[in-house]
């Protein structure tokens, strides 16, 4: 009997060849242990083949997780776990062959082999296969003898001894980068001077500007932390060891919830690596950019604060991407064969409806093209697709295949996708996400392609990574969405761009009108509370504001609250959400509800409806609130307030106001008597329902889907 | 002050020549590949070897000791059996130490930073000659070189790449005794086979050497058109001594008969040669096979036999090729391993048809496509459309055509073949064996090397072929 034990490092990439393999170990009589860091799901073998034994995801001992924290690289951070696991050191006793499955791997094998110097220590499966045929076949013959043993034993010793020295020594560092230091002049021109010694090598250098980089960020100078990235920088001769620190360097602050001070820097000096790579390696090169794109569109710029960079100034925020060969390469229009053909005339029109995001908004595009005649409805949410759903998870992938022109992923969204273009006349995918990716990456034949785009798509790399050649019709939800987006992607102009239309967005106000309890008239109603961009302390100053004179204000919010764990900066802001709570919510000025199905019954208790956000697209709660006679009070969304259109071109000029004081006195003004609260309610739910109503919107959506040559009447 | 490996280091004042030993003139053939390692380059080298041991030559070849090919694609003896035995073969003890499996020869640092180590040999080895992987051999392969040249004076230094660091060996006989010498360059070094252009600029450190060793060269050879055209171009001065020598096929793989196909029980399409293009590519052939499957009934009950090298090093079967191959089984993909030459002649008589997947565009021909040509078998083609192995191909009577990689365009395709494979009569069969006759091995080196022999020992070039005593024998795929 040879016992194996197989250690993983990184999620299985090869499943087929290692299951191969371990029925290859079973018939030749091999008793296998798998161990690794790896979710229980991502490795299914059955018992007879091995037994599998992933390491525990955060584990309990308080010693290791002080060396884990220490620990700065992957691979050692593997051994410390492996060998704390009394498993792993059972197996370990008794293996004859230690094999390392992957890169990541390898140290914890290596180290494992000091211990049990009888075992053979492979790299790979193929030369664990090797071995163990030769075993089995008795033709093995083992080249390691007692010395081997007594000088693994001493390296065991040395090793450590050096390791608590090279312990003490950081310690020591980080005291001496304390921030008091830091924000010192003297300290910063010590640090900012030792990461540019001539002579370091580069790896120390690194290793060093990252963690002075961080540390004065941390310690409330940023312009420090960039002058020593830069000073750094220009000692470092490697094009890819300046991007890795750059971008190791943003991802630290993104984790601290900053918008990194180098964000351009990072984002420039890992494009650059990507058009280094582009003539000869379009893989690496797909892999820079991504990596790259990652950044530029990382949530804590563009979700998780109160602004970004992306609205704010575009054209020079998107500067390293234009100026990439790369992203050029992955944004080059491919075009399609054949134009999308007219609709059927002898057969109903076959409309195929996808998406991968939130499908309310599809509620009664769906409902109305099912009972229409002369349509034939397929809905597809590719979350729900084992095949699809996977592929929309994949952004990477897209990446590769747009900028290389071929890729294992681009072939299974063909066999997956075709079937279906072949089949519709008309697709319209809702959202401009993953699904709308994945579409644009084969030729949709004669199949019409319709798109929508909603509002934070804008602000992700998505929309450039779509191909928007391959498009017949984009929809916008509002004029500014669509004035920010061809700002920001190209691709939308221009001869090959697609046809640009704004239909807002699909809404039954009928059911909102229900009658208003005459102390509606004092509560403020915030609908939709889970993300930054909602501001919903803008709401509560504006409450403040009203109390100040009148405690009978108070303010309602519904919705489901910000999820902490999304981002630092979404617990800054989260933290500071609490303490203005903490505030109002026990006098009763400020009541949550969650999250309610019954919105019209909420709707019914508040008179004044708000919108906070800083941006939005079309904010349906706030136009539902409209809806049901709740006065409209509009913050000027500053995303969009600088622009030619915005929340004053979307809703009529009294709704929307300039700052919070502006909005306290639309409030007392419009609530100042019953009647006159019931008068402008009345008036908004009027404007509201002939404006948006689904009985007036469909119409657009019909002269969309079904063009008056192709609509059966 | 300059390295004294470095190109630019002054020229040592040349050597006379000694004379030959026993009146038979010695070449030097520099072929790290020769048989029995299992590589696609062995066919060549070894035909080469022997069309020189033909011509009267005394031939030593300098290659790597069998042990250091285990961590590569392994040994195939079958190839050495047709290996001339008046032919001398010294092997040198150089390894790759990126390939090592043993994870007890690696360092701590190693196995900590497995890529990060290998990234700083590479560092290492391009101040020792600027090729990644192989420019560490530098000072081994000169003193082999020299060594072989003091034992039994060389009248001709024959070279090939890859490696071409063997350029350094190459250079330092010259410069040291003014051996002459002949580059098969085969694919190439400053050209981008795969995307096209200059891989390097002429004063980049590669640039320099190899302007410098191909000034002094008495021949270049290159396997194809387009890259004998970039040669000419970038050095016209070369011009003239720039020769296309094409790799063609060795008669003894190609079968007498080929096999009936039998619809019933569906057809056997078959894939011989190193799986060394990237991952993709063998992904958009597998789709295209699978669409062709869901398609055509006929396809549905055939079989996809996949033979060769996969992956070398901890890799070796066991990357994201194989991993294609494996998932592809219910598909009827089958993957059995490398073939021994000795058996090629069987498996193309077995099969039904062929698929030819190669990398690269017009720059790239390839060995197995003169075999695939003679076979007498419908051949697949998947490759880019712009390719040489169209060149090859054009006029086949029975080639399905350059599609590009589109999966649905190779779809047709595999149904192209199929069709091609019950249809085709005997006299298309003939047609098309009649076809690749140009391409037989030995009818493309011994023009070659009659060509160097004439002009190195005044004999006469006769350029007819010379039987090398190989057509019957074994070797490997």
């Amino acid at each position: 009997m040879t016992n194996v034990l197989i250690v993983v490092g990184e999620r299985p990439q090869q499943k087929s060849v290692l299951l191969e393999a371990l029925r290859r170990f079973r018939d030749q009589g091999a008793s296998v242990g798998i161990v690794g860091d790896f979710p229980a799901d991502a490795l299914t073998v059955d018992v007879d083949l091995a037994d599998v034994h992933p390491l525990a995801a955060t584990p309990a001992d308080p010693r290791l997780r002080r060396a884990l924290a220490r620990t700065q690289q992957p691979s050692r951070a593997l051994w410390l776990r492996s060998w704390r696991d009394p498993w792993v050191r059972r197996r370990v006793r008794t293996a004859d062959v230690l094999v390392a499955l992957d890169s990541t791997a390898i140290h914890t094998v290596w180290e494992m082999a000091q211990r049990q110097p009888r075992a053979d220590a492979c790299n790979g499966i193929g030369a664990a296969g090797r071995v163990v045929r030769a075993r089995h076949e008795g033709t093995y013959r083992p080249t390691r003898g007692a010395l081997d043993e007594v000088s693994a034993r001493a390296g065991i010793v040395v090793r450590g001894v050096r390791r608590a020295a090279v312990t003490g020594a950081k310690e020591s560092l980080e005291a001496a980068m304390a921030p008091a230091v830091l924000r010192s002049g003297v300290g910063g021109r010590l640090w900012r001077s030792a990461v540019s010694i001539p002579g370091l090598p580069e790896r120390v250098r690194v290793a060093l500007a990252y963690r002075v980089h961080l540390r004065s960020v941390q310690s409330g100078r940023p312009g420090l932390a960039a002058a020593t990235t830069t000073a750094a920088a220009a000692r470092m001769s490697s094009r890819r060891a300046r991007a890795d620190l750059l971008t190791r360097e943003a991802n630290g602050e993104l984790d601290l919830g900053h918008v990194p001070v180098c964000l351009t820097e990072a984002v420039a000096a890992e494009l650059a690596l990507a058009d280094e790579f582009l003539p000869k390696n379009k893989v690496r090169a797909s892999r820079s950019l991504h990596k790259a794109m990652r950044l530029l569109f990382h949530r804590v710029p563009h979700f998780d604060q109160l602004s970004s960079p992306l609205a704010e100034r575009p054209a020079e925020f998107l500067a390293p991407l234009r100026a990439s060969t790369t992203a050029r390469a992955l944004a080059a229009p491919r075009g399609r064969a054949t134009p999308a053909a007219a609709p059927p005339t002898g057969r109903p029109l076959r409309l195929l409806i996808m998406t991968n995001g939130n499908a309310h908004f599809l509620r009664e595009i769906r409902q109305r093209y099912a009972e229409t005649p002369g349509v034939e409805l397929r809905y597809l949410h590719l979350a729900d697709d084992p095949i699809a759903g996977p592929l929309t998870r994949n952004p990477g992938g897209i990446v590769e295949h747009l900028v290389a022109g071929q890729s294992e992923f681009g072939n299974r969204v063909e066999e997956w996708l075709r079937p279906h273009l072949d089949w519709a006349d008309t697709l319209f995918v809702d959202w401009c996400v993953a699904t709308a990716a994945i579409t644009t990456l084969v030729d949709p034949g004669n199949t019409r392609v319709i798109m929508r785009l909603h509002s934070f798509e804008a602000f992700s790399f998505w929309p450039h990574l779509i191909d928007f050649s391959r498009v017949d019709d984009l929809v916008f939800v509002s004029e500014h969405l669509r004035d920010l987006t061809t700002e920001v992607v190209p691709a939308l102009t221009g001869a090959r761009a697609p046809r640009l239309r704004v239909i807002p967005n699909a809404m039954d106000l009928t059911g909102y009108q229900r009658p208003k309890d005459p102390s509606a008239r004092f509560t403020l109603g915030l609908i939709g509370t889970s993300a930054v961009a909602k501001d919903p302390r803008w709401a509560i100053e504006v409450l403040r504001r009203l109390r100040a004179t009148d405690e009978r204000y108070r303010l309602l919010l519904v919705g489901g609250g910000l999820n902490p764990d999304a981002s630092e900066s979404v617990r800054h802001y989260e933290e500071a959400l609490s303490t203005d709570l903490a505030e109002l919510e026990p006098s009763g000025a400020v009541t949550r509800i969650g999250h309610v199905d019954d919105v019209p019954g909420v709707l019914s208790g508040i008179g004044s409806i708000l919108s906070s956000s800083v941006r939005e697209s079309f904010h349906c709660a706030l136009v539902e609130g409209a809806a049901s006679g709740a006065v409209p009070v509009v913050r000027d969304w500053p995303f969009f307030a600088d622009r030619a259109a915005g929340a004053r071109t979307l809703f009529p000029a009294d709704w929307v106001v300039g700052s919070q004081e502006e909005a306290a006195a639309r409030i007392r003004a419009t609530t100042a008597s019953e009647e006159v609260w019931r008068a402008e309610g009345a008036a908004a739910a009027e404007y509201a329902t002939k404006t948006w109503d689904w009985t007036v919107v469909q119409h657009d959506f019909d002269e969309l889907f079904l063009p008056r040559a192709g609509r059966q009447e | 002050m300059q390295s004294k490996l470095s190109p630019l280091a002054p020229l040592v004042r040349a050597r006379r020549r000694r004379p030959r030993r026993g009146g038979r003139p010695h070449v030097i053939y520099l072929a790290i590949g020769f048989p029995p390692a299992a590589k696609s380059s062995a066919y060549r080298m070894r035909e080469t070897a022997n069309q020189f041991a033909a011509r009267g030559w005394d031939v030593t070849v300098i290659t790597l000791a069998d042990e250091s090919w285990e961590r590569e694609y392994g040994l195939d003896h079958t190839l050495s059996v047709g290996v001339d035995p008046r032919i001398s073969i010294v092997g040198l003890p150089l390894t790759r130490v990126d390939l090592e499996t043993d994870l007890r020869a690696f360092s701590e640092a190693r196995s900590l930073r497995p890529q990060q180590w290998i990234d700083q040999q590479r560092k290492q080895e391009l101040q020792v000659f600027p090729e990644p992987v192989f420019g560490g051999w530098r000072p081994e392969l000169e003193k082999a070189v020299l060594r072989v040249h003091r034992e039994h004076p060389a009248d001709l230094l024959m070279t090939t790449c890859a490696p071409y660091v063997n350029l350094a060996a190459t250079w330092r006989l010259w410069d040291e005794h003014r051996v002459p010498y002949v580059v098969d360059f085969r694919d190439g070094w400053s050209v981008d086979v795969i995307g096209g252009g200059a891989a390097f600029a002429e004063n980049s450190p590669a640039g320099r050497w190899e302007k410098r060793v191909l000034a002094e060269a008495r021949a270049v050879w290159c396997v194809n058109e387009p890259i004998a055209q970039f040669y000419r171009d970038r050095y016209p001065a070369l011009a003239d001594r720039v020769r296309v020598v094409r790799n063609g096929y060795d008669e003894d793989c190609v079968p007498s008969t080929n096999h009936r196909p039998e619809p019933a029980t569906g057809l056997t399409f078959g894939y011989l040669g190193s799986i060394n293009f990237p991952p993709a590519l063998l992904d958009s052939v597998l789709t295209g096979w699978r669409i062709a499957r869901r398609e055509q009934p006929l396809l549905a009950r055939s079989r996809f036999e996949v033979r060769g090298h996969i992956g070398a090093g901890a890799l070796r079967e066991a990357n994201a090729h194989m991993e294609l191959l494996r998932a592809a089984a219910s598909d009827g993909v089958e993957f059995g391993g490398p073939l021994p030459k000795a058996e090629v002649a069987a498996a193309y008589g077995r099969w039904d048809a062929l698929v030819l997947m190669l990398v690269g565009g017009r720059f790239v021909t390839s060995g197995k496509v003169y075999e695939y040509a003679a076979s007498g078998l419908p051949v697949l083609s998947a490759h880019e459309m712009d390719h040489d192995a169209a060149t090859v191909l054009a006029g086949h009577p029975l080639w399905t055509g350059a599609v590009g990689l589109d999966p649905r365009r190779l779809a047709t395709s595999f149904s192209e073949a199929a069709r091609l494979a019950l249809e085709a009569t005997d006299d298309e069969r003939a047609a098309a064996r009649a076809h690749a006759l140009r391409y037989a091995r030995s009818a493309q080196l011994a023009p070659a090397v009659a060509e160097v022999t004439a002009a190195i020992t005044g004999a006469t070039a006769t350029t007819g072929q010379i039987s090398v005593g190989t057509s019957t024998e074994g070797g490997q795929a």
